[in-house]
Order: C-alpha cells, then structure tokens, then sequence
C-alpha cells in the first residue's frame, strides 16, 4: 500500500450534520472520507491509511461505542474521537475507558474540536511508528530458534549460565554458545540491553513478572 | 526352728509374694515386659535363698555341693532377667554390655555342671560348722574351681552395664530412677560380689549370706515399680477429670461464639504465629490447614483499609492495650465482607507486648442494610430528576443539538471558505441552504414538542392544591433535609380545587422547588428557605408561587429565563422552565418570574378553577 495523507473518517447518521463537519474539516486544510454508519465505514475502511475517526456516539444499529471496539481488534487501529448530541457521563466514561482520544459535544467550540483532530493525528502517527518498531523487534526474535528463546528467557530472568545449563540438562559451553548466537542475531552488546530489548518486544509476556494494573 | 531357717525362709517367701504380685500385673498388661522381668529376678532371688539356706543346713559335702551347683542356676535367671529389667526399666545402656554379661553368665553354666563339684568347687573335701545366729552352721572346704572367674567377670560386667546405664539415665534427666534402681544393683552387687569372692577364693571363712543383699533390691525395683503403677494411675484420673473441666468449657465457649458469630484468634507477638478458629478462617477465607500471619491476614484486607488498620493495631500494641476496627475484606472468590474486630493486648512484666487476643465478627449484612437505607433515601430524592420532564429534555436537547451542531459548524465552514480568495459560491450557497433546512428542523422539535403536550389531551380533573404541595412535599423532604433547606407551605384551607393534570402539575412544581434549592446552595445554613404559597386569584383562578432566599435573578436575565436551552446552572440544559411554561399554558394558566424585593426569586403561575367548584 502507498503512502497516503492522513484521512480524517467521520461516521455519522445524520446526513446534515455529515456534510456540515466535513466542510469545516476540509475548509481547515483536513482530507475527509464520510460514512453514513459505522458498518459502512468498516466495510470500506482501508486496513493501512493513516489517519482518524470522528464518529457519532448514538447511531442507530451499531453505535459509536460498539464501532470503537471492532476499530481496536482490527489491525489499523485508528484513534477515535466521539461527538454526541447531549453527552451523558457513563458512555463517555466508557468511551474514554476505551481508549477515545477526547468526547465532545456536536456544539463544541471550533477550536477544540480542530484541535482534538490533530492531537488524534499524531497519535496516530505514533502510535504507527511504535507499531513498525514492534514488528521490526519482533521480525528479529523470529530468527531465533526454538532453543534459543529457551535460553533467552531463562537469562533476562537473570540465570546464571551454569544453572541454565542445569535447568534445561545442556552443557555450560552450549549455554555460552547459544548466547553468543542470540546476542548476534538480536545485535546487542549487553544483557541489560537484552532484557530492554526482550521486554519491549513483549515475547514471554505471561512468564516475566508484571506490576498490577492502577488500583 | 532356727533363727536361720526363719530369715531365710522368709527372704525366699517375700522374694515369691512380689513376683507373684507383678506377674499378675503383667498378666493384665502384656506388654509391661518390665513387670515380668522384675518377677523372673525375684523368683531367682527366691532360688538362691533357698540355695543358701540348704547349704548352711547341709549335712554333707555332696548335699553342700548340689545346693551350690542349684544356686548357679538361680544366679543365671537373676543375672539375665535383671539386665532385661535395667534395660527396658532406665531406657539405657550398651546392648554389647548386656549381651556379654548374659552371654558369659550363660557359659558358666557349662563348667558349674561338667568341671568339679560345681562352678566354685572342684571338691569338697569337708564340712566345717560354724556359729550363726545362735547355732551352727555348715561352710565347705575345698579346691577352688578356676572357673568361676567366668561367673564373677559376668557380676562386674553386669556391674558395669548397670552404672553405665545408671549415668545415661542421669544425664538424660532421670534422676531418681538411676540413682535408686542404678545405684542399688550396683552397691548390692558389689557387696555380694565381694563377700562371695572372699569365702569361694577361701579367704574368710564365712557362710554365703548373699540372699539378704538381694532381697534388699527386691524391695527397692518393687517400690520403683509400684510408684510408677500408682503415679500412672493417679495421672489417668486427673487427666480424665481436666479433660472433662476442658471440654465443657470449650463446649460452652464455642457455643457462645458460635452464637453470637464470633470468630476468635490468637496473634503471638514474639512468634509471629496466628491461631484462629475454624469459623474465623471462614470470615476471612483461609483455608484450615494453612498457615496464617500478619503478612496474609494484611494482603486479605481492602487496599484503602489496610493504613487505618495498621495504625489501630499499632496505638493498641504501643500501649492502649485495646481495640476496634472495622475494615473490609477480599474473599479469594472476589466477594467483599464488612467485619469488626475486637482485640485485647496482653504484656509481661516488663510491658512487653505478648500476644493479642480478640474476636472478630461479619457485619456485611448491617452495612449492606445501612448501605440500601442511603440508596433509598437518595432515590426518593432524585426520583424527581428522572421524571417524565426529565426525559423528554434529554431527548429534547439531543434532537435539537443534532440540527443546532450542523448549523454550527456549516457557519464556520462558511466563514473559512469566504476567507479564500476566489471562494467558491456554489458551496457557499449549498452551505446556506443546508442552514436553512436545519433551523427548520430545530423549529420542528419544538413544535413537536408543544403539540405532543397539547395532544396528549391533559388528563384534568380537579385537584386540591393543599394535596398537590403536599404530594411534591414529600419527594423532596429528604433532599430538602440533606440541603438544609427549609421548606414553608403556606396553603389556605378553604382554596377551591383547580383544574389540571395532577403527574404535570406535579413536575412542574417539582421543577421549581429544586430549581430553588440549587439556587440556595451558596446560602448560609440558616438563610435556606423556600416557601411555596397559594391564593385564589380573583374568581376563577388560583395562584401558586415558589419563592426561595436566594440571590435572585439578575435583572437582565429575567427576561430570559424561560428561553429553551437558558441556563445559569453548570450542568443544567435550560429546558425545565420552558417545558413547564409549555404545560401551564396548555392548561390555560400563566407563568412567570420576578425577583423579591427582600433578595430571591419568586415563579409564580396560575390554574384556572375547577368548574365544579366555581359555578357554586
């Protein structure tokens, strides 16, 4: 896919309203794509363009709410920013819970709704480059071999090589080996390095210790 | 009868009364080997007497002989049955000991049977007689048997095994039983040991008078043993009777704690070890089995309880020596459980804190009680809030913004696009229409909105304005009581009943009494008043007014108060007054405001007069 100019998608089922806030968007210098609904919008939504979402929370069939759910499973997790009528406490608590990029009234002030779109651009630029990081580190822990991510995962515990070499019945020299191998593959210089590294790629998430989520 | 033949003869039958005794005693309890064991050494104490005393009445050198061959006899049951006593009696000694002394005990029997006379005589050449107690009595003369080294290396080894034993029992902290047991065979063996060496060795010329020594042990290893029986005995009884003081005690205990749902526990300080019942392991959810301290009982409070509880725990330790605590806690199944603890701080001497006692109690149940009063109470309050009036305006404000945010924003857009230097007029235009058709849309809804009242036909009927207040009266007074507002009723008796719709007049009057107090709430305490008032209003209609102590409304807002979407409040939507514009007029009142002259608001509307009422 080529590189294309961020898109800001707005989703709404008032056609009026549509057409009114993709004029001010584009009059602000915004390329805009409009859907009348949000199974509209997932139907064609391009899985890899950049850009943002502008959508109404009260649709009829599937609501904004529901809409922000299915963009985050999809694999172009666009930021969304929700618009409502009269803004109730409990879904934009859930809205933002969610991980909305703000919750605003369709009466809102012009700069605050321009300036929530382009806070929603660049994180998804952002969140775009950590994602292409991600799959880079990740793209590098593939070549490892089974064996290995074994002896990785016992050394960024902080093992000793002559206890891995007793844990998993190889030899001492083997261990060393397997690291010498890891540490080329992955191009560190360092076991800090290799745990950062280890950690931001997020492989053995389930087995390193994780601090607990807020309260 | 000689003197003799008595002390003899009753050596032998004191030796045979206490074997028989404790032989019953084993009989009874098979498995006191000990009791056997101390008859078998009597019975051969017996033996020997009856040896020593034929000897000294012998006639012969062959009668003398047999007697002593005999008496070997008796020596090797009363060696090998007292090294069994020593032995499972004190708990001690070496095996190698005891099994050399049987063992070469036992081998003397050989020589005392086939070499010689016996095991200390190869022969007995003659008999000579010697005073004893008043008469004569017989001593052998003859040719020492080698031999016999063998039997009185067995005495010294049993000697040996004994005082070896003796000491470990000491040490271990059996004193008494290894000093009396221990101490007597080892003194009484010795002596006999010594006065048979010298008499068989034919140093002194002496009747064997061994049996007196032995039966002295006797008597000591019969008194050890019956002290223990007796002592045993005595712990039994004591025992069953504490147990049962326990038992009731604990009977009635738990019965009060299970009662009263108590469950109690035991904190040592020093240890660090928690003892609970079962029924507190189940208030707090740990299983029975498993270990308890301060660490997990901490980890099962609630996060924001477990500061406080530390605190308390900690004034009662430092010195306050009592306590109270209410905290929640985290069930391993998630649930939460409200329990009050009282514990009670024990010190040393010293001051020291030792150990906590207390009980602790699930209060759930009250709190959940006390929790739904407050949730009740808070409902009848709000009950007003999400009303029919309450609903329509959120419907309202959302259709009406709907049209109003499209306005908005193609008004912007417009400005934008005007700002370019060819603007492009098509658009413009296409802007302006859409304008158009959405200011009327929003004139719509409320069209829509008035007509929806109007149509509804009002269900009227007549109303006594007295009840109507009283009706509103009652939803708000908790609300009213929270606020610290007071509330004034000022309703003649004799007004006549109006016209109207008793749920909207209701919401109306509801809309303007928390209108009211959400006006007073910058008041001071005491100047929170409202009063709601009504008078008749010339012949056919009553007037009702809701005026509060409040700062009043500013001169030039008071036009616009009833204007859709005016509000002065943060969080308000501007919609309550003009909807209960809307269904006064529908009733064919009037409705407006003013300010008091003394400071506050006044909303005053009025009803026209059931028919009934005003054709009288």
């Amino acid at each position: 896919m080529s590189v294309t100019e961020p898109t800001v998608q707005i989703v709404d089922d008032d056609p009026s309203f549509l057409a009114a806030a993709s004029r001010l968007l584009r009059a602000s210098g915004f390329a805009v794509k409009t859907f009348s609904s949000a199974s509209d919008f997932l139907a064609q939504h391009d899985t890899d363009a950049p850009g943002c979402v502008l959508a109404d929370l009260q649709m009829p069939g599937m609501n904004g709410l529901d809409l922000q759910s299915a963009l985050a499973r999809s694999h172009n997790p666009l930021p969304i920013l929700f618009l409502t009528g009269h803004g109730d406490i409990p879904s934009s608590v859930r809205a933002m819970r969610g991980g909305a990029v703000d919750f605003l009234e369709k009466r809102a002030p012009k700069e605050k709704l321009l300036d929530a779109v382009r806070r929603a651009l660049v994180r998804d630029t952002r969140e775009r480059e950590e994602r292409a990081r991600q799959r880079e580190l990740r793209a590098r822990f593939d070549a490892l071999s089974e064996r290995e991510l074994e002896v990785l995962s016992h050394v960024v515990q902080g093992r000793l090589n002559k206890q891995i070499a007793s844990d998993l019945g190889i030899h001492e020299r083997t261990v060393k080996l397997h690291r010498t191998a890891i540490t080329t593959k992955l191009g560190v210089q360092s076991v800090a390095e290799l745990t950062r590294l280890t950690l931001e790629a997020g492989i053995f998430e389930a087995s390193t210790p994780t601090f607990p989520k807020g309260q | 009868m000689s003197w003799v033949t008595i002390i003899w003869s009753t050596i032998a039958s004191a030796c045979i009364t206490l074997a028989g005794i404790y032989l019953l005693v084993w009989c009874r309890n098979r498995t006191a080997w000990v009791n056997l064991l101390f008859s078998l050494t009597a019975v051969a104490a017996a033996g020997f007497a009856f040896s020593e005393l034929s000897m000294m009445l012998a006639e012969t050198p062959g009668q003398f002989g047999t007697a002593l061959r005999w008496g070997q006899v008796s020596i090797w049951l009363w060696t090998v049955s007292l090294v069994g006593f020593v032995w499972l009696y004190l708990k001690a000694g070496r095996p190698w000991l005891a099994w050399a002394t049987c063992g070469l005990r036992t081998f003397a029997l050989l020589p005392n049977f086939l070499v010689g006379q016996n095991l200390n005589y190869r022969e007995i050449t003659a008999l000579r007689h010697i005073p004893l107690l008043g008469e004569s009595v017989a001593v052998a003369e003859g040719v020492p048997n080698p031999w016999m080294v063998l039997g009185q290396l067995s005495l010294v080894l049993l000697v040996i095994f004994v005082g070896d034993a003796s000491v470990t029992a000491w040490r271990r902290g059996d004193r008494r039983k290894a000093l009396m047991v221990g101490g007597s065979v080892v003194l009484l063996v010795l002596v006999g040991l010594v006065e048979s060496m010298l008499i068989f060795w034919g140093k002194v010329q002496a009747p064997l008078t061994v049996s007196p020594f032995y039966l002295c042990l006797v008597l000591v290893m019969a008194y050890e043993l019956g002290r223990d029986v007796l002592l045993a005995s005595q712990l039994v009884g004591e025992l069953q009777a504490s147990e049962a003081g326990l038992r009731e005690n604990e009977e009635r205990m738990s019965l009060a704690v299970d009662a009263a749902n108590f469950g109690i526990w035991i904190r040592d300080l020093a240890r660090n070890e928690i003892w609970a019942s079962d029924k507190w392991r189940k208030l707090f959810g740990f299983a029975p089995s498993e270990r308890l301290d301060l660490g997990a009982i901490l980890q099962r409070l609630h996060p924001d309880d477990r500061e406080g509880f530390r605190q308390t725990v900690g004034a009662a330790v430092a010195g306050e020596g009592r306590y109270e605590a209410e905290f929640r806690v985290m069930l391993p199944n998630g649930g939460i459980r409200w329990i009050t603890s009282h514990g009670r701080v024990e010190f040393d001497a010293t001051g020291q804190p030792v150990r906590i006692r207390g009980a602790s109690r699930d209060v759930t149940a009250d709190k959940q009680a006390e929790l739904e009063t407050q949730l009740l109470r808070q409902q009848v309050a709000h009950v007003g809030r999400v009303t029919m009036m309450g609903q329509l305006a959120t419907a309202l404000a959302h259709e009406i913004n709907q049209p109003l945010g499209a306005i908005l924003r193609n008004a912007e857009a417009a400005e934008l696009f005007m700002q370019e230097a060819s603007p492009d007029l098509d658009e413009i235009r296409a802007i302006i229409a859409d304008i158009r058709e959405d200011d009327q849309r929003a004139g719509s809804v409320i069209d829509r909105m008035r007509g929806l009242l109007k149509r509804q036909n009002l269900s009227t009927r007549p109303i006594h304005v007295g009840e109507l207040v009283g009706d509103v009266r009652a939803l708000v007074r908790v609300d009213a009581a929270a606020r610290h507002v007071k509330l004034d009723v000022g309703v003649p008796g004799d007004l006549p009943p109006v016209r109207g719709d008793r749920v909207h007049l209701q919401q109306v009057l509801l809309n303007l009494i928390l209108n009211g107090m959400d006006a007073l709430s910058g008041a001071s305490l005491e100047d929170r008043r409202i009063s709601v008032t009504a008078l008749l209003d010339g012949a056919q209609t009553v007037e009702i007014a809701v005026s509060d102590t409040g700062t009043g409304i500013p001169d030039d807002k008071l036009a616009h108060v009833f204007d859709p979407f005016f509000t002065t409040k943060p969080d308000g939507m501007g919609m309550g007054l003009p909807i209960s514009r809307t269904i006064i007029e529908a009733h064919g009142g009037r409705f407006w405001a003013e300010n008091n002259k003394s400071g506050g608001a006044t909303f005053r509307f009025t009803l026209p007069i059931a028919e009934e009422a005003a054709a009288k």
